[in-house]
């Protein structure tokens, strides 16, 4: 059995299987070929590296995983998934691989482009060949090299200059239950070009209790003028790890506006990285992980301003249960020459249990004298002046646990634009809190 | 109603004892205030009965329709009909007037054994108890009490005692922070919802809001313990004679106050 740890044998392995499938353009080829080299120059990281001392990857090394592709698919019915407002605007990834029969792209206008990166490159696709690749600038990165290595299926989305859509795309993608830990990556480019506008929603889901690797690689570029909003909802399987990156790139007057929502997976981490190309652009990278039991979640963020008038926002908020655990560190960089940047930057957990565990680092590095950036953390539990408060009206214990966390994980969601996930995510955080206010310790 | 029996109580942390020995009764459609200087007790006194964590009953009781409530939360003691306006009234941002007042108002339905209002006969309701504050419907939507003023706070809990319409309320120190008409706004409220069937008892440190609300008992605490009872003639007396003169009825005399 290929063996994550052994990372030579296990990459020739993935990749000899995954030959016969789709990618088959050269251009993926050359890409594939060139994240494999860089995954042979890479290790794996440990505690000992700086971005990495706070959790421990043990759960990840301590399996080893097959590909996806091996694995008999069994699939429940998945259309409670399908997101109202996207109802012909999806593309559906079952364990990576793309579903032509659950996705439809109907709804939207001819000249947007919806569709597989696969397929597209094979077609001659030449935007897919020419941006593929080109926002993911996380260096001496395994993850993303390991992605880059394994591309085949993916979404792709283009929208022409000036084309404002709106209807919500919906990216979903689907892990099975299976009876062995298997490995599955996706990727996702979106380019939004001058004074476009495009709301998308990227979706996992674990439908199963079981454990597997995910590895999700995002790429937006905003031209001049463009308006993505995107929406991250991560629900993978509870034993499952997820570890993601994403990456923006903004040209002048664009607005790239970001909510990442973390409530699976055993263990995630998030890798939003934002970077600013030219002056006067705006972004938010807000986000909420509700966590209990044994979950880690870490967020890992970098906000890089490299030149004037940039307004930037991000307000993460975090609730921990149980045993679980969260990690924020959030790199504001502003580059010499960058004035006049307003950056906001706030950090809060609530704490639910005793033995819950938060690391949080703002890192703020500025090399501007013109600038204000706003940063701060919290920690703290339910105030209980608010319970008592609230019981005095009548509530119960639980029922004024029960609103006072739901009214703090409420400000991170309330911005999100399409109707049904911000119900969807209501409903989130019901079951969690519901679920957390009965088993604390 | 509500009979205090040789109360005594500390604060739980640090076992500073408060309240020495306090016995009250108070009687359907009666209006009590308590009066005393800071730090006499009579916040606490109101915060204890109902519920509050922070302190201990050392010894005492206290009776609701003849039961003890000494073992029951403070939500049990809302569901009996007990209601306390706070002195300084929590803010809680993210959760609306509206939907903390419908969840309070239906579980102390249920437990009461009256009919849950489904929304829209909720906002019915609500929107005709809003008058009785004189508050515009804006605020059922706002959260709650994040950002009002003071007198917008206070006028709130009344608002809140409007919609829960308790047995027995404990209106510690309304009057304070509240300009001229709005003291006389809570005060026709408060009037309005005082009847033959529950009571009111008023805490406060003067005697300003006894100018609108005609207490049938004026009860005088001093260094936890009532020292003199009376009525409304009581209450004018210690306005002008301000607590001094009183010292010696207490057992102990008041440390550290300000006279």
């Amino acid at each position: 059995m290929p063996d994550i740890k052994k990372q030579d044998t296990f990459l020739s392995d993935l990749l000899a299987k995954e030959t016969s499938l789709n990618g088959k353009s050269t251009a993926i080829k050359k890409l594939r070929q060139k994240g494999l080299e860089d995954v042979q120059k890479t290790s794996f990281p440990g505690r000992k590296d700086e971005d990495w001392r706070f959790i421990s990857l043990r759960e990840l090394y301590s399996d080893s995983y097959i590909p996806a592709s091996q694995i008999e698919v069994t699939l429940p019915d998945i259309s409670e998934l399908f997101i109202e407002e996207s109802k012909n605007a999806r593309l559906v990834f079952v364990n990576g691989r793309f579903s032509a029969d659950y996705s439809s792209t109907d709804a939207l206008p001819e000249e947007v482009t919806l569709g597989n990166i696969a397929d597209l490159s094979a077609d001659g696709e030449a935007l897919v060949d020419k941006h593929l690749n080109a926002y993911g600038d996380f260096e001496d990165d395994i993850f993303s090299s390991f992605n880059t290595a394994m591309l085949q299926d993916g979404a792709f989305i283009h929208v022409p200059k000036g084309m404002k859509v709106d209807t919500p795309v919906q990216l979903l993608f689907v892990q099975t239950d299976a009876d062995e830990p298997y490995f599955t990556t996706s990727r996702c480019l979106i380019l939004a070009e001058e004074d476009s506008e495009i709301t998308v929603v990227e979706d996992h889901v674990g439908v199963g209790e079981n454990k597997y690797f995910s590895l999700p690689v995002v790429e937006v570029n905003l031209e001049r003028g463009a308006y993505v909003k995107h929406t991250k909802i991560q629900r993978e399987s509870m034993q499952a790890i997820h570890i993601a990156r994403t990456a923006a790139h903004l040209k002048q007057h664009s607005n790239y506006e970001s909510y990442t929502i973390t409530i699976g997976a055993k263990l995630s981490r998030n890798e939003p990285r934002i970077t600013q190309l030219e002056e006067e652009v705006e972004f938010t990278v807000d986000g909420l992980v509700l966590i209990d039991g044994d979950q880690v979640s870490d967020t890992h963020s970098v906000m890089d301003h490299r030149f004037s008038h940039c307004e930037s926002h991000q307000l993460h908020k975090c609730v921990i249960n149980g045993k679980a655990h969260s990690v924020f560190n959030g790199k504001i960089f502003v580059r010499k020459d960058a004035q006049k940047i307003d950056s906001f930057q706030e950090n809060r957990n609530l704490l639910l249990s005793r033995k819950g565990l938060v690391n949080t680092k703002p890192q703020l590095e500025i090399f501007a004298d013109d600038v204000v950036c706003t940063h701060g953390a919290t920690i703290g539990h339910l105030e209980e002046d608010e319970v008592f408060y609230l019981k005095s009206r009548g509530l119960n214990d639980h029922q004024a646990r029960e609103l006072l966390t739901y009214a703090f994980a409420l400000e991170t969601i309330e911005n999100i634009t399409v109707d049904s996930v911000q119900e969807l995510l209501v409903d989130e955080v019901h079951n969690y809190t519901s679920r957390t206010l009965q088993n604390q310790d | 109603m509500l009979e205090i029996k040789n109360l005594h109580v500390v604060v739980e942390e640090d076992g500073t004892e408060i309240l020495k020995g306090v016995n009250l009764k108070i009687n359907e459609g009666e209006i009590h205030a308590i009066m005393g200087p800071n730090g006499s007790g009579k916040s606490t006194l109101a915060k204890v009965v109902a519920g509050h964590e922070a302190y201990e009953i050392t010894d005492g009781d206290i009776l609701f329709e003849g039961e003890s409530i000494l073992e029951l939360d403070p939500d049990e003691r809302a569901h009996l009909g007990l209601f306390l306006a706070f002195q300084y009234p929590v803010e809680v941002p993210g959760v609306t007037n509206k939907t903390l007042l419908r969840e309070a108002y239906n579980t102390i339905a249920k437990e009461r054994g009256r009919e849950e209002l489904d929304p829209l006969e909720f906002e019915d309701y609500v929107h005709e108890r809003l008058d009785i504050v004189e508050m515009k419907p804006e605020f059922l939507d706002r959260s709650i009490n994040a950002g009002f003023s003071g007198g917008e706070k206070k006028r709130n809990e009344i608002f809140q005692m409007a919609v829960l319409d308790p047995k027995i309320s404990f209106l510690d120190e309304t009057d304070s922070g509240l300009d001229i008409d709005a003291l006389k706004i809570v005060s026709k409220g408060i009037n309005h919802l005082a009847g033959e069937n529950n009571a009111i008892c008023l805490v406060t440190h003067y005697q300003r809001i006894l100018d609108y609300i005609v207490p049938d008992f004026v009860h005088v605490m001093l260094d936890g313990k009532i020292v003199k009872s009376g009525d409304k003639k009581l209450a004018v007396e210690l306005e002008e004679k301000g607590y001094d003169w009183l010292n010696d009825l207490a057992s102990v005399s008041v440390n550290g106050e300000q006279k």
